[in-house]
């Protein structure tokens, strides 16, 4: 019989909370108030839901240093167990979500955002996902890590089929059977985590994993595996990675972009709390199939985004790509590195489908050759483009993406993974060759048909501050890794 | 000092920035004057910092270099940012500005058929600050990132400005040359990390005075990683593969900058970092550094003799040529490392001046293939004709010239290697080496007899061909004049490098 006395620091959760109610919020101004114009609309929904993320952003550079445990409870043994932690560690991820999650509101104002799409559901989807993934970002229990997974998960889901067409449905349906069939996986690992340890506090499992009987490690170890399996079905780590592609071409680009930034960081938070602070500490057999994962998710993203000859579609397999290397130094147990390279991907991944975004709404079949020769008949939008994906490829000037690369190579390399470390260099040339397939076609010239538009007034506002938060990253790429110290 | 440094760095980079901003009609026309100013500019500022102290890797806190800024940069990773130049990097840098400031000269009237001068020039602009970068990096992975700079701006000048007969061909060579180069560096950050996971630091000047000691296991790991890195971009056999397609397709203002300074890349950073920072591992794998040199140097020029375009038989002798420098780096004794460092600066020269001159032929004739361009060029175009052969002599090493000096250093060190090497491997290195000048000789003299010398009746001359012009004149006349003074006067460069 334990005390059930609980504790909770209200601070920690204020942010999830004000996102949770700036959805409900959103939502009813939305629906009730419909005398207004379709833009006044958009406009106040779209503040509202940014006032909400700022409020965010401004607590996590107020509370940057501070430990707030929230919904603890005094355990039998060790410290108290907490559901929900702010640490350094949180702050670091919420920043990168709640700037991945702003990105989105901006690059869907009003004009960017298709018309059909209905203004307030999207908004209070997308505050939905957020509140999901702050949640998932902080929690120390497994129970909160799958309903905060669940959260994220569903908001989107609804996203990706806003439309209402074809093909967004069918990318929601796909998504959204993979990810019930990831979270059955899930509970079954967490359902023997629990049987084995006893808990599903993260703490005390990764206390009592350490003096388990051999028999009951086993367990433990394939139960472990489970838990990694769904979330690597959630950030489409290969082998489990089938629905992105379909599901990224099939949403508007808007939500695909929410996917890939907000949806994708918040999987990576959570598993690198599960990794770090759960059930793979250091040495454990766990840590070595997440960097098999990750060599595998790489090099199949690369090898596949290398034929692609749709914009989205290479996004998204490069997208898988970076994953993979967002895994390598989360497998060596790295938050520091992993918080620094999700950074850069958001800020250069929001600038890149900006940019698409603003292509593909005037030439809507998305290939690569609609952007031959943009650098002479758009060259502001082209330099910004070759700049994101320079930094996704890794190479000056986009030092942004260097860093974080090399501080992903240290991170293997002190974890004494070498063969995880080649891989990475294969990769990074791969990765190369990806990306500088595109920057080829803006530099061809003659062009026949070169793309050339008056582009709206908030997407060159949002690609520029992407471009500018990308450079200052460049030049002090340390800002990059005190997030999360 | 610091001040002249910082700026021929940012200089480059600045004035490229600037370039771009200007539209494109104007910035066309103005390019090549604007990057003349500004690589002339470049090249004084490199001419000043060159030191006034004769010593080499001699610093410590007592004798520290005159010119070096030192900052942090990332902490948390460790990187500084960290300059500073000493007496084997500033030949170097003004050979490199030399180079760039005759590039952008000779750009003032000739330039590729495409045109898109602007971009061009300032492409060659941020390839000058990226190489100097590389060349006065103090922290390793500084040097990484300069390293790395050069590759996109190299990738467009020969995917875009490349030979215009042949789309698909320069693709594939961009594509081959930045592919290889970016794994080749990714190993070598490998290396640089093990390399830190050992000794706790990246600053070259600190790995320098305290180095990392063991001939095997990590330390021989890191050395092989580093080695192998540098080893793509020198190119070493067998992993040139990128470079004669890579060379003969690019424009000429390209392959001179390819040819005359990136190699150099790889060979500086062999004796920057890889012999003072891990000297027992090098020394572990030096006969095998040696082997792979060796059979550079006859595999080029056994590849040269069968070649038949005049830029693929000038690349694969570049080959041949950074095979003897690397064989003299490989032997770790004073005259082969001062026979590399020297033959890094007479390559440079000389094969700047050769693959100006295949330009030159390859403009007038429209192709770059021998048989095309027929014989008889002492009789159609006699000025271009005797520099071509006085290029060539330069390059096989005739004395009196400055090819000559930097090989035979390189022999005499492969005959007194360092004392801990075996030195009958060497001695063996050394026989086949010198072979291959035999053979390089022999493909030179081939290239002069099938090209220059013939009967003027069976070769017409090409209606519009012109001798030499006067910006040709004007670029060459420093290539050819410092390959003379360096011939007669080796000891200007050579007592540099006293303190060795």
């Amino acid at each position: 019989m334990t005390l059930t006395l609980t504790w909770t620091d209200w601070q920690a959760i204020a942010v999830p909370l004000v996102l949770a109610i700036g959805a409900v919020a959103v939502l009813l101004v939305d629906s009730f108030w419909k005398s207004a114009s379709a833009e006044l609309r958009h406009t106040v929904v779209t503040l509202l839901t940014s006032v909400v993320i700022l409020f965010g952003l401004v607590f996590v550079w107020a509370h940057r240093d501070d430990f707030k445990p929230a919904f603890c409870r005094p355990a039998v043994e060790g410290p108290a167990q907490c559901s929900l932690v702010f640490e350094p560690l949180t702050a670091g991820l919420w920043a990168v979500l709640l700037i991945g999650g702003l990105g989105v509101v901006g690059l869907s104002a009003y004009r960017l955002l298709a018309a059909d799409v209905p203004i307030g559901e999207y908004h209070f989807l997308l505050l939905s996902a957020l509140t999901g993934a702050t949640v998932l970002a902080g929690a120390r229990d497994l129970a909160t890590l799958v309903i905060a997974l669940e959260v994220v998960s569903l908001p989107s889901f609804a996203m990706v089929a806003l439309r209402r067409d074809r093909r967004g449905s069918e990318g929601a349906m796909k998504a959204f059977l993979v990810s019930v069939l990831s979270t059955a996986v899930m509970l079954f690992g967490v359902s023997y985590l629990y049987g084995v340890t006893g808990s599903l506090y993260l703490s005390t499992i990764a206390n009592r994993l350490t003096g388990l009987d051999p028999d009951l490690a086993r367990v433990a170890f394939a139960a472990g595996l489970f838990v990694i399996v769904g979330f690597a079905f959630k950030i489409a780590a290969v082998p489990f990675h089938a629905w992105l592609p379909d599901t990224y071409v099939g949403a508007p680009i808007e939500v695909t972009t929410f996917l890939a930034v907000v949806s994708k960081s918040a999987g990576v938070a959570g598993l690198l709390v599960l990794v770090t602070s759960g059930i793979a500490p250091t040495g454990s057999q766990l840590r070595t199939a997440v960097a098999i994962l990750a060599a595998v998710t790489m090099t199949v993203g690369n090898l596949a985004a290398l034929r692609q000859v749709e914009a989205v579609r290479l996004l998204a397999w490069s997208s898988i790509g970076q994953v993979g290397f967002l895994l390598a130094p989360l497998a060596a147990g790295d938050a520091q590195a992993v918080v620094g390279y999700l950074a850069a991907y958001v800020v250069v991944t929001l600038g890149a489908f900006g940019a698409v975004a603003v292509v593909q709404r005037h030439r809507p079949g998305g290939l690569l050759t609609d952007y031959r020769g943009m650098v002479r008949s758009e060259p502001g939008l082209a330099a910004a483009l070759i700049f994101f994906l320079v930094v996704l490829a890794g190479l000056p000037p986009g030092l942004a993406g260097l860093f974080t690369k090399f501080a992903a190579f240290q991170a293997v390399i002190d974890a004494h993974l070498g063969w995880l470390a080649i891989v990475m260099a294969v990769n990074v040339m791969i990765g190369l060759a990806v990306y500088l397939r595109w920057v080829a076609e803006l530099f061809r010239l003659p062009a026949d048909d070169p793309f050339s538009v008056d582009i709206e007034t908030p997407a060159v506002t949002m690609i520029s501050l992407c471009t500018a938060v990308a450079a200052v990253l460049s030049v002090l790429p340390s800002i990059m890794f005190a997030l999360a110290t | 000092m610091n001040a002249i440094l910082l700026a021929i760095l940012v200089l480059p980079l600045l004035a490229a920035g600037a370039l771009w901003s200007i539209p494109a009609a104007i910035g066309d026309r103005l390019a090549a004057a604007y990057g003349s100013v500004i690589s002339g500019l470049v090249l004084v500022g490199s001419v000043l910092l060159w030191p006034q102290n004769g010593g080499w890797f001699a610093y410590g806190p007592q004798d520290a270099p005159a010119t070096e800024i030192d900052v942090a940069w990332i902490p948390s990773l460790g990187v500084r940012f960290h300059l500073g130049v000493d007496s084997i990097s500033v030949p170097l840098i003004v050979l490199t500005a030399l180079l760039t400031f005759l590039c952008c000269l000779y750009s003032l009237k000739i330039t590729p058929r495409i045109g898109r001068t602007r971009s061009l020039i300032a492409l060659l602009l941020v390839i000058e600050a990226g190489v100097i970068g590389t060349f006065s990096a103090l922290d390793l992975v500084l040097f990484f990132v300069c390293f790395e700079i050069v590759l996109i701006p190299m990738w467009l000048v020969i995917d875009i400005w490349g030979d215009h007969h042949d789309p698909a061909g320069r693709k594939r060579a961009a594509n081959t040359f930045v592919l290889m180069t970016v794994f080749g560096s990714a190993l070598m950050l490998l290396g640089f990390l093990l390399v830190q996971r050992v000794a706790g630091t990246l600053d070259i000047v600190e790995l320098t005075s305290s180095p990392v000691a063991g001939g095997h296991g990590i330390p021989l790991a890191a050395a092989l990683l580093i080695a192998i890195g540098l080893a793509v971009k020198v190119p070493l056999w067998p992993l040139h593969i990128w470079l004669p397609d890579a060379h003969a397709k690019a424009p000429t203002v390209g392959s001179v900058l390819l040819a005359g300074v990136l190699l150099k890349l790889g060979t500086y950073g062999m004796i920057r970092i890889l012999v003072p920072v891990l000297p027992d591992a090098t020394a572990t794998i030096a006969p095998y550094l040696g082997a792979f040199s060796t059979v550079a140097i006859v595999a080029g020029s056994l590849a040269c003799l069968a070649q038949t375009d005049v830029k693929r038989l000038i690349a694969y002798s570049s080959v041949g040529h950074m095979g003897f420098i690397g064989l003299g780096i490989s032997t770790l004794s004073p005259a082969g490392l001062r026979g590399a460092l020297f033959a890094n600066i007479a390559h440079g020269l000389i094969t700047g001046l050769l693959f100006f001159l295949a330009g030159a032929i390859k403009d007038r004739h429209d192709t770059s293939d021998l048989r095309t361009i027929g014989r008889a060029l002492y009789a159609r175009l006699p000025r271009i004709a005797a520099l071509l052969t006085f290029a060539c002599l330069a390059s096989l090493g005739l004395p009196g010239l400055a090819g000559f000096w930097g090989e035979m250093l390189v022999l005499l060190g492969a005959y007194h290697p360092a004392p801990w090497l075996p030195r009958t491997t060497f001695l063996v290195f050394m026989v086949i080496a010198g072979l291959g000048t035999v053979l390089t000789a022999a493909y030179f003299l081939r290239l002069v007899r099938n090209l220059c010398q013939g009967d003027p009746a069976e070769n017409p001359p090409a209606a519009f061909a012109v001798d030499l012009s006067r910006i040709e004149l004007v670029t060459w006349a420093p290539l050819i004049t410092l390959t003379v003074l360096l011939g007669v006067w080796p000891g200007l460069l050579l007592q540099q490098w006293g303190a060795l």
